[in-house]
């Protein structure tokens, strides 16, 4: 048994080398095998996730991502929107958009930016405001994340 | 029922915001499982009394004074801000396993008897959390302005309560692992590290509520 | 007398040159194999900074196998990879952003490289949503997330808790910082804080998993100071700046100089809290042969991670915490501490022992190094020849 448990010992030891040569060598494969096996992806709370509708406005486009309220387990009570605009040289000097998050008519709220001074305001179909959580100037063009509670009309 | 439901359907949240306190907890004190379930039960009760605390706020003050901008940041800030100093005092400057709640409060208490003050960090560690105003815990609150009465108010908090509370059933066996001292050792610690984060969240509620007041 | 000769041939596990070179040939072999990834450099400045650390790596291995001393090579590798990293990965930082700065808009954009400190905190998430709460890319780009988890799986296993002394790229400044003076200042410190880290370990990954972002990477993280800082925009930022700073001199600068330890390391790093448990998958370790241990303490009092004390001597191993840098080998005067192949017989052929964990270790620790050092190098070069690193 001392013997056996030695010679397994010694042979994970010189395995050791051999998945130092694997890790370095087969990164690139074992990279590629990990991701299409676990199916992992960034969260959509740091990507603003899956965008659902694309709007083209000629010059430019805006596209509206899935509403985000994704949780550790479930979803979470607050979320947000993010509405992007591309390309940057299209772009008028304020933009505006009416957003429907998940398709909800009754949810529908229009986001406006002045790309001049990088503000955003977000207002329901009776004017109240709702918080814009973020604006991001890209380099592909702009983006605005608008915060929403779950099941909770504007 | 309406509030039951409410707290089954949120409970998972309730124990993601109360998980990193209530841990450190069970892992701090000694004792097994039968322990470890008390620690669990105390702390839930000083989270019921947090939420009928709110149930009994809800109803007197009503909607208007706790939606007013300001007074819940400076309420709840300032909880914060005691559960947290207690947690530090625990965690980096006590060397007993026991809480440090005497050496912060005595002045305060020392009149109101021989009060074991060292033994009610899970109570006061669970009122804090109970009084956190995370998003469930909001939805609670709003739908329980709008009932009539006291008791229709508190009623709803206690099944809300209840519903929370199922979540929690797995933590005791967490506060196995203490009858390792490291373990026990490492919970105090991580409770004085939430401490420092519960100070910081307490401040800046509390200076956003001075200044929207 | 027999015993005292035993003593010293275990002291001195010296090399004749002819052996120490035939050990070292097969490691010059994999470090070419290694560094040039089988491409030739295309021009003199790659041909130059490929040849230096060839030479430089090879020449300590060498020294190693030579003279018996772990701790007394590798440490100077480590220390020129760690600053050899801050040059190369901010020069590239600011090549692909255009600034050290890290804004709201990169966080957006997933252009954070991945470190092995956010492991821990994005483990959870990552069983429960298949999501990664990490403002990075999946695949494909420089320190992605997916090859950032293969090098830590393939490190676990070949190494465990050896990553923290033998391939971490932060490592080596506080090792470098710790040798600074020659008597430490503060000698003792209390042993509940060599909890700390498994604490801020606990923490990290509870807070994370509620938060759904790497709250260590946001607070805590005191190597954000020489990497990436985080734009100070708002009071909160502001914050998060002075966290970093104060933890980066007191853990990284001034701790280390006054205690002569890696108090980062020791007292505050969540990811080698996190290692000490994957190094139960790892065959190495570190015994300590109590026959011969006179009880000195001189390896108490010089392990950097304070994984020696009166208890592990008594068991005959060190702490978990032990990143088996070597330090204690080469001071135990009196041969009494080893590395050791688990299953084998203890105390047995140490020497062998200690090679079979160095080629694993210092073939991983030059891999790492090795580009991080070629890159400080061309960027130096093409400082003085440019004016400019990017």
């Amino acid at each position: 048994m001392k013997r056996l448990r030695a010679m397994l010992g010694y042979a994970w030891a010189f395995l050791a080398v051999v998945i130092v040569l694997a890790t370095f060598m087969g990164n690139r494969y074992f990279s590629h095998k990990f991701v299409s096996a676990t199916k992992i992806t960034v969260s959509p709370r740091v990507t603003g996730g899956d965008v659902a509708k694309v709007s083209e406005h000629g010059n430019y486009k805006t596209m509206i991502h899935r509403p985000v309220f994704d949780g550790l387990i479930g979803e979470r009570s607050t979320g947000f929107i993010q509405i992007d605009w591309e390309p940057v040289d299209g772009l008028p000097p304020v933009l505006e958009e009416r957003v429907e998050p998940g398709g909800k008519r009754e949810m529908a709220f229009t986001v406006r930016l002045d790309t001049r001074s990088g503000a955003a305001t977000a207002k329901d179909h009776v004017g109240s405001g709702l918080p814009v959580d973020q604006v991001y100037k890209l380099r592909t063009g702009w983006a605005v994340r608008v915060l929403l509670q779950k099941g909770k009309a504007p | 029922m309406e509030g039951f439901l409410l707290g089954v359907s949120n409970g998972v949240i309730c124990v993601a915001y109360c998980t990193p306190v209530l841990v450190p907890c069970l892992l701090a004190g000694g004792g097994g499982l039968s322990r470890s379930t008390a620690v669990t039960l105390r702390f839930l009760g000083g989270r019921l009394l947090g939420y009928l605390l709110f149930g009994v706020v809800a109803w007197a003050i009503g909607r208007p004074l706790l939606q007013a901008a300001g007074y819940r940041e400076l309420i709840t800030g300032s909880v914060y801000m005691v559960l947290s100093v207690m947690l530090v005092l625990f965690g980096f400057f006590n060397d007993s396993h026991s809480c440090s709640a005497p050496a912060v409060t005595s002045l305060v208490l020392k009149p109101l008897g021989r009060i074991r003050l060292s033994a009610l960090v899970p109570e006061a560690a669970g009122l804090a959390t109970g009084l956190n105003l995370c998003p469930p815990f909001l939805l609670a609150l709003a739908a329980s302005v709008e009932k009539g009465s006291l008791s229709s108010s508190l009623f709803f908090f206690l099944m809300f309560f209840i519903g929370t509370a199922l979540f929690f059933i797995p933590a005791p066996f967490l506060g196995l692992l203490k009858t390792v001292p490291a373990f026990r050792t490492v919970g105090k610690l991580a409770a004085g590290l939430i401490g420092l984060y519960y100070f910081y969240s307490g401040l800046i509620m509390f200076v956003g509520g001075i200044k929207s007041v | 007398m027999k015993r005292d000769a035993k003593d010293a041939s275990t002291v001195s596990s010296r090399q004749s040159p002819l052996r120490a070179l035939l050990i070292a040939l097969p490691m010059m072999f994999l470090t070419l194999l290694m560094l040039t990834a089988g491409k030739r450099p295309p021009d003199p400045p790659h041909v130059a900074a490929l040849a230096i650390t060839f030479v430089f790596f090879n020449l300590f291995f060498f020294l190693m196998v030579r003279t018996g001393k772990t701790d007394r090579y590798r440490a100077p590798l480590f220390i020129t990879y760690a600053v050899a990293f801050v040059i190369s990965f901010i020069s590239r930082i600011i090549e692909i952003r255009g600034s050290m700065a890290l804004t709201e808009t990169n966080i957006l954009q997933a252009q954070a490289p991945f470190c092995h400190i956010a492991i821990p905190m994005v483990l959870i998430p990552a069983a429960l949503t298949k999501t990664i709460i990490y403002p990075g890319t999946i695949i494909g780009s420089f320190a992605s997330i997916s090859s950032m988890l293969i090098l830590w799986i393939g490190a676990s296993l070949s190494l465990g808790r050896g990553f923290c002394g033998w391939a971490c790229f932060f490592g080596g400044l506080e090792d470098g910082f710790s040798r600074i003076l020659k008597r430490p200042v503060i000698k003792r410190i209390g042993a509940t804080w060599t909890y700390l880290p498994y604490a801020v370990l606990l923490l990290i990954v509870l807070t994370s998993a509620a938060a759904f972002s790497p709250t260590y990477c946001e607070w805590l993280c005191p190597f954000k100071t020489v990497t990436e800082y985080v734009q100070v925009t708002s009071l909160k930022t502001l914050i998060q700046a002075i966290i970093f700073l104060s933890l980066f001199l007191g853990l990284v600068v001034v701790l280390p100089i006054l205690t002569k330890r890696r108090t980062q390391c020791g007292l505050f790093c969540p990811f080698g809290a996190f290692q000490s448990f994957t190094n139960k998958a790892n065959v190495f370790d570190i015994r300590i042969d109590r026959d011969k241990c006179v009880k000195c303490g001189r390896c108490v009092r010089t392990c950097p991670t304070f994984s020696m004390n009166d208890a592990s001597i008594a068991e005959g191993v060190s702490r978990i915490t032990c990143m088996k840098c070597g330090k204690c080998v080469d001071t135990c005067p009196k041969g009494a501490i080893s590395y050791h192949v688990k299953g084998t017989p203890h105390p047995g052929r140490s020497d062998r022992y200690r090679l079979l964990f160095l080629y694993p270790a210092f073939l991983f620790l030059a891999t790492m190094a090795g580009g991080s050092i070629r890159d400080a190098i061309l960027r130096i070069i093409k400082l003085v020849t440019t004016g400019s690193m990017v």
